[in-house]
């Protein structure tokens, strides 16, 4: 006989004020099966709790019923206090009553009654509950961090350090990202180079971090524990094992005057090259869509110049399968293409920039080796301007988000121009100066104050060319004057956007994204490092606008929830999985096709002679999640999901 | 030469040679313009063999039942383009091998049978894909748009009309060569999700449940509708369930042996206009 006990909470107000919660009581107590009911303020508070389990214990209770809020949030919680009572925590259901019943309806007397409905529903299905143990599967102890920027070096290096291997996937020559881009970083003005590098180099030598340059992911199988990758590494044409990165093909190849991206296409690169000096690791690639030996199979000037003969032109992609337990996405951004702004004449006008190319102007090891010249003619500007919010903060053109780093970097930019051109003035149009963090107002009060970074509120309406000069006009909202600015060279603060594949990527490895396509944590204030696919954590400006500080603290955090997934040998997993009944399954395969975890096969079933009777489909309960598609495709009704089986489902809905 | 000496000749030199063991066929009904399948195991049997505008079952649901085929050894069978397509469903979720299968292949133009070249379902490909191009139309299609054109609740309430008259003999089941379960979720009884005594709910529960199990399988060939012995236009909802598949997801039922079940797979530019 059924002895269910049914607990109903009030959730302080939140149940209680739309819900009777005594009517519900009295209405549920007489229910066939119904040994045991009591209504209480917080059940799932500490003596909450003690009720449920002295009522199981004292009551010798079969099943449990919390009438509360959704399982998502507390079902867990009772799971727990049934198993301290002695009860299998499979007998446990919670009945809905909050998100779907209280928050949604304004009638008291409708709502009690649904609230009766819901209740009695989850009492006809816990009576056919059957006790169920936890499968245990074991867990890869091999970390795979996407994405070779700051954040993934960083996620990286930490698995690494606490003993874990790490495999590490860029998709460019070399790692580092849009950091090693970067002249100097604010708050503090160090050189981005100088920091960066030695993480790099950290990152290549730790022996327990494998790193995998010019390579991708192209499929993501498996689950938590458990991830089967696909990756493709890109042929270099140069061998890695024997490469010294002594640079001589780089010198000696003719094809000089391809536009590199590194540097913006403010400088050249060769068709053998490295992006920049400091690439990690310090081996070239060929760019065949360049190189003239893949044109016309004439030239090979590198392999006659390589003393070592490390160059092969033979050398094909390369595929392999990596096993590991958990996925860092650290795959970052790109700065958004502002030529949809036509009043900046971004594309148009060879001075107006991006906040990007000055950088690399910046930057000692840039094409103009620290000196700010501008890309027209290399003269030095005498008056820059800089707008910011060219792209965020606009819905009708740009994105609707702040990037929340350009207000921080066009101070930077006003006082890095103000160090190397002493007599230059600086004009920066702002709509905010948004300098939340620490040391970040002072910064940019210090650009004001001491560098004489000359702000004006207001926003560009227009920019033209006039006599070798930029004409920039504006409103300035302050003083309700139009203004007018003359400047030889625009650096416009355009928005930090995902990456141009990341929606597709995203799709491929199975995590969700948002309209944007930056890519969605589980719960944005406390599951923020972790997406909805358990075992893949995001690090970095892949899951929305970061700057360094931001990006390497996610990044230790995404490490930290990886180490704590690897401090056991196995993974304790939820058993609800599917089972086939093989004297139903008509073999139709469209279960195996269906299920998004790869968990169904199939298998023969034979006579004691081994003689094939028929083949039937068959769930691998290690990889299956219980998802319950298969069960919903398969037309001969030959799938039942453990907890969740069709008789408990057909109960459940006929107690309505 | 007419189709039917023809392919009378070509089935006695199919079982002489040993090509085949059986040939599925047509012969005489009950009445002069009946046909009913026969099912020929030796040359001397092939005059019993008739080929004619009459013959419109599609007999690849006689190719279906266990055991006939395990033995690996091949059967040759009279099929419309229809029934070809349903071979090669039959074949995509791995309930014949194709191999096994000789196609006499015809169709039906004014009145008359013409045969069509190919042995093997795979020859036929060309032939589906200007099936697929020409679009998808049923011979009630003035019905079919007047459903088209009226309001949920209206059409609702014609279905309601025609389902009240099902007397659950599952004849439209029996006949569908897609319909090989050897347990239909209509038997299930523990716990008993269709309803099987005849009001309107169970019989709606029933001709929604086949409905949508035949959603990118139908291949039209009328078999439930002329089998229905109440007159249910099952064609119609068949048809409906069709375009959709076809309009929504460029599903084209049977179009080869390889095709993925339409439900069970996605592509990446899905219409997902379904998701809120
Ligand atoms: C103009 C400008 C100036 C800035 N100045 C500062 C500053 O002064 N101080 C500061 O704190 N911050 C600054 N930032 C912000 C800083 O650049 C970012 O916070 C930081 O780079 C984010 O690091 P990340 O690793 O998340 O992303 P990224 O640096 O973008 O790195 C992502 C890496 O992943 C790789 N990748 C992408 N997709 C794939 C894939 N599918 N497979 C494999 N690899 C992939 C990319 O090639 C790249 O190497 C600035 C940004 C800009 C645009
Ligand atoms: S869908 Fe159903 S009938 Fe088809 S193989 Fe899977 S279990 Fe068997
Ligand atoms: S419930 Fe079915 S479809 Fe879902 S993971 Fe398990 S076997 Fe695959
Ligand atoms: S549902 Fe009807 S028309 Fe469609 S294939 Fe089956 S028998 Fe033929
Ligand atoms: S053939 Fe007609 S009456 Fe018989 S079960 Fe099918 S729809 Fe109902």
């Amino acid at each position: 006989m059924a002895k269910i006990g049914v607990f109903v909470c009030h959730c302080g107000e939140n149940i209680a004020s739309m819900v009777d919660t005594g009517k519900l009581v009295t209405a549920i107590s007489g229910h066939p099966g119904v040994a045991f009911s009591s209504e209480y303020k917080y059940f799932c508070s500490d003596p909450g709790q003690e009720t449920v389990k002295r009522a199981i214990r004292e009551n010798n209770l079969t099943g449990v019923v919390v009438a509360a809020c959704s399982p998502r949030m507390h079902e867990q919680t009772f799971r727990k206090a049934c198993a301290e009572a002695g009860l299998n925590p499979y007998m446990l259901e919670l009945a809905n009553i909050r998100e779907q019943c209280s928050w949604v309806h304004t009638d008291r007397i409708e709502a009690t009654d649904k609230a009766i409905e819901i209740t009695r529903a989850l009492v006809e299905k816990v009576k056919r509950n059957n006790d169920l143990q936890p499968i245990s599967v074991p867990v890869t102890r091999r970390a795979m961090v996407i994405g070779g920027g700051v954040a993934g070096i960083q996620a990286a290096i930490d698995i690494a350090t606490a003993g874990r291997e790490v495999v590490l996937v860029e998709r460019e020559p070399s790692i580092g990202g849009h950091m090693s881009q970067i002249s100097e970083t604010f708050p503090t003005l160090d050189c981005s180079q100088c920091i960066l590098t030695p993480r790099m180099v950290e990152a290549v030598q730790h022996p327990n971090i494998r790193v995998m340059t010019y390579a991708e992911v192209e499929e993501v199988d498996g689950f938590i524990g458990n991830f089967t990758v696909k990756v493709r590494s890109k042929a270099r044409y140069v061998k890695m094992e024997t490469c010294t990165g002594c640079g001589d093909c780089i010198q000696k190849c003719p094809v000089k005057k391809i536009p590199s991206e590194f540097e913006c296409e403010l400088g050249n690169r060769t068709a053998i090259y490295t992006p920049f000096a400091q690439a990690v690791p310090n081996v070239p690639v060929i760019d065949r869509s360049r190189c003239t030996y893949f044109k016309n199979g004439k030239c090979a000037i590198c392999k006659k110049t390589c003393q070592i003969d490390s160059i092969d032109f033979e050398q094909e992609d390369k595929t392999e399968y990596i096993e590991v337990g958990a996925i860092v996405v650290a795959t970052g951004f790109q700065v958004q293409n502002t030529s949809m702004y036509g009043e900046y004449g971004y594309g148009r006008y060879k001075d107006v920039i991006t906040g990007l190319h000055f950088e690399r102007l910046a930057s000692a090891s840039g094409p103009t080796a620290g000196k700010i010249k501008r890309p027209s003619d290399g003269k030095e500007p005498e008056t820059v301007v800089f707008i910011q919010c060219a792209g965020s903060r606009d819905a009708s053109k740009g994105v609707k988000y702040c990037s929340k780093i350009c207000c921080m970097y066009t101070a930077k930019h006003a006082m890095l121009y103000a160090h190397k051109v002493h007599h230059g003035k600086s004009q920066i149009f702002y709509m905010d100066i948004r300098a939340a963090g620490k040391g970040y107002d002072e910064f940019t009060r210090r650009a004001i104050e001491e560098d004489e970074a000359g702000y004006i509120r207001g926003r560009v309406s227009k920019l033209y060319e006039e006599n070798g000069k930029l004409i920039v006009r504006g409103v300035d909202t302050l003083l309700g004057k139009p203004v007018e600015v003359e400047a030889d060279m625009v650096v416009l603060a355009t928005a930090m956007v995902p990456q141009p594949d990341a929606k597709e990527f995203a799709q491929r490895i199975g995590i969700g994204y948002d309209e944007y396509g930056f890519f969605n944590e589980a719960h944005l204030k406390l599951r923020p490092v972790e997406t909805s696919t358990a075992g893949i954590y995001l690090a970095g400006a892949c899951q929305s606008p970061k700057d360094i500080p931001d990006s390497v603290s996610q990044a230790s955090a995404a490490a930290a929830k990886v180490l704590g997934l690897f401090s056991k040998e196995q993974l304790e997993r939820e058993p609800v999985v599917a089972t086939v009944s093989d004297s139903t399954c008509a073999g139709c395969w469209g279960c195996v096709i269906a299920c998004p975890y790869n968990a169904i096969d199939r298998k023969e079933i034979t006579d004691r002679n081994g003689n094939l009777i028929k083949r039937v489909a068959s769930v691998n309960p290690g990889l299956c999640q219980g998802c319950g598609t298969c069960v919903s495709f398969c037309r001969s009704n030959s799938i039942d999901l453990a907890g969740f089986t069709e008789s408990q489902i057909f109960a459940e809905v006929m107690g309505l | 030469m007419g189709i039917q000496e023809q392919y009378r000749t070509d089935a006695a030199n199919l079982l002489d040679s040993g090509a085949v063991k059986l040939v599925i066929g047509y012969g005489e009904g009950s009445t002069p313009e009946r046909r009913r399948p026969i099912f020929i195991r030796s040359a001397e049997e092939v005059g019993r063999l008739v080929l004619d505008a009459n013959c419109i079952a599609n007999l690849s649901a006689y190719l279906v039942p266990e055991g006939l085929l395990s033995d690996g050894k091949s059967v040759a069978v009279f099929l419309k383009p229809d029934g070809i397509r349903s071979v090669n469903i039959l074949a995509a979720e791995a309930q014949l091998n194709p191999e096994q299968v000789v196609i006499l292949g015809f169709n039906i133009d004014a009145g008359l049978a013409n045969p069509l070249p190919g042995r093997k379902a795979n020859e036929f490909a060309p032939l589906l894909a200007s099936l697929k191009s020409a679009g998808l139309s049923t011979d009630l299609q003035r019905e079919a748009d007047r459903l088209e054109q009226m309001t949920a609740v209206e059409r609702f309430e014609y279905w309601k009309e025609q389902f009240s008259k099902c007397i659950k003999c599952y004849a439209c089941r029996q006949v569908c060569p897609m319909c090989y379960c050897r347990r239909c979720i209509v038997d299930v009884n523990q716990p008993q999700w269709v309803n099987t005594s005849s009001h309107t709910l169970g019989n709606f529960e029933w001709n929604i449940i086949r409905a949508y199990h035949l959603a990118g399988r139908c291949v039209a060939c009328g078999g439930c509708d002329r089998a229905c012995p109440v007159n249910i236009p099952l064609r119609l909802l068949n048809h409906r369930m069709s375009k959709e598949a076809l309009d929504t997801f460029d599903h084209f039922a049977g179009e080869s042996a390889d095709q993925k079940p339409v439900l069970a797979t996605f592509r990446q530019d899905d219409p997902e206009t379904f998701i809120l």
